[in-house]
């Protein structure tokens, strides 16, 4: 069975290799993914919104994204922007330095002190947001997610990349107009086979699973469910002739 | 052939999910901060995505040498789409299969065999430097 792609959250890192800035947000990040939450993100190389495929391009539409700079340049928030979809949030090291009040922050290759202070302080910064953006409580006294009887402890784990991972889209008419449905064919594979069939009551619970990778607003609810449906039922339809 | 006072660009991948990305960067430290300073000059791929102008500039005016992480080769695609001429392509996957006992592991911090590997590179990248300058008239070589 297709696994339906669990909510993450994704971390893009300018890596900027002129400045110290550029090496915090690169160890910050590493620390996110490998240390404080490698169950709940995942993360991309920048370049890769240019240099890779519409898979890669689609990272920033189906991940909320949290982009960390080194420098108000802001390369990796207005990259993000430009080619993949709006950051959901974006820090900039020298910013959260100076708020701070940490020492200067020194060594591209190996840090000082201060600058290994930095990414410990970058590195929580975005774990808080990571939280944040997945509507959890983390309470740091405790290390553990508020209101959650069981505390989800998180293994760490090498970081991999998500480069050329080929996040599924399909296109679909809504309104007369073409929209593009992250993890859509996913869903649909899914629910068929779950067993779900196209039937009326099934409307609203193949618009909650949208929902979960794609914006809707509230007045265009009604529409999306009947479109998904339709959808759903051709889907249905070709996978039964092909099989 | 390059003109006099002319550097060479070394653009490294900005690898954040593999160790071969580590390698890249740390390599292209080697050259640029140890091996060759004053001729070289290490321009980030974050700068060339957003199409920085002064960073594209550097890059169309001079040669380049790009070191990738993986096939994927964002760093030779970004010189290219930059208007950049690059001299010669690196990739750390290839050179580690020249190079076996050398494996990188840790992407935060390279373990000894992935230090060594960077090192191993830097200098086969010093010597492509060496001879981009050679071909340039009065160039330095150290």
């Amino acid at each position: 069975m297709p696994e339906l792609p669990k909510k993450k959250v994704g971390i893009v890192s300018c890596s900027g290799e002129e400045l110290a800035e550029g090496t915090i947000t690169r160890l910050a990040a590493l620390k996110v993914l490998e240390q404080l939450r490698p169950a709940d993100t995942v993360t991309i190389c920048l370049p890769l919104f240019l240099a890779g495929g519409e898979g890669d391009r689609a990272f920033a539409k189906f991940y909320p994204t949290i982009a960390i700079d080194g420098c108000d340049k802001r390369c990796a928030a207005r990259g993000t922007e430009m080619y993949s979809g709006n950051p959901a949030a974006s820090i900039v090291v020298t910013e959260l330095v100076e708020q701070r009040g940490l020492g200067k922050p020194e060594g591209k290759r190996r840090l000082n002190e201060a600058g290994q202070q930095a990414v410990e302080v970058t590195a929580g910064k975005v774990a808080e947001l990571v939280d944040g953006l997945l509507h959890k409580n983390w309470n740091r006294t405790a290390g553990a997610e508020e209101e959650t009887t069981v505390p989800e402890e998180q293994e760490p784990v090498q970081a991999t990349c998500s480069c050329g991972s080929g996040i599924p889209v399909q296109e679909v008419e809504i309104n007369g107009q073409l929209v593009t449905l992250i993890a859509l064919p996913v869903i649909f594979q899914h629910f068929k086979e779950e067993g779900k069939t196209a039937t009326l009551d099934m409307a609203s619970e193949l618009l909650n699973a949208v929902k979960i990778y794609n914006p809707v607003s509230l007045d265009e609810e009604k529409t999306y469910a009947e479109t998904l449906l339709r959808e759903f039922a051709l889907f249905y339809e070709n996978e039964g002739t092909t099989k | 052939m390059m003109e006099k006072n002319k550097k060479v660009i070394i653009v490294p991948c900005s690898g954040i999910g593999k160790p071969y990305g580590t390698v890249s960067r740390e390599a292209a430290y080697d050259v640029t901060e140890d091996l060759r300073p004053r001729q070289t000059q290490l321009v980030p791929l974050a700068l060339l995505v957003l199409g920085d102008e002064e960073s594209r500039a550097v890059v169309a005016e001079n040669q380049a040498i790009t070191i990738d992480g993986c096939k994927l080769a964002c760093a030779a695609k970004m010189v290219q789409q930059s208007g950049g001429t690059i001299a010669q392509e690196f990739a750390v996957l290839d050179f580690y299969r020249t190079h076996k006992d050398l494996k990188p592991q840790g992407i935060a911090e390279l373990n000894e065999g992935g230090q060594k590997l960077a090192h191993a590179l830097a200098e086969e990248v010093t010597a492509v430097v060496d001879g981009l300058l050679s071909a340039n008239e009065g160039g330095e070589n150290a």
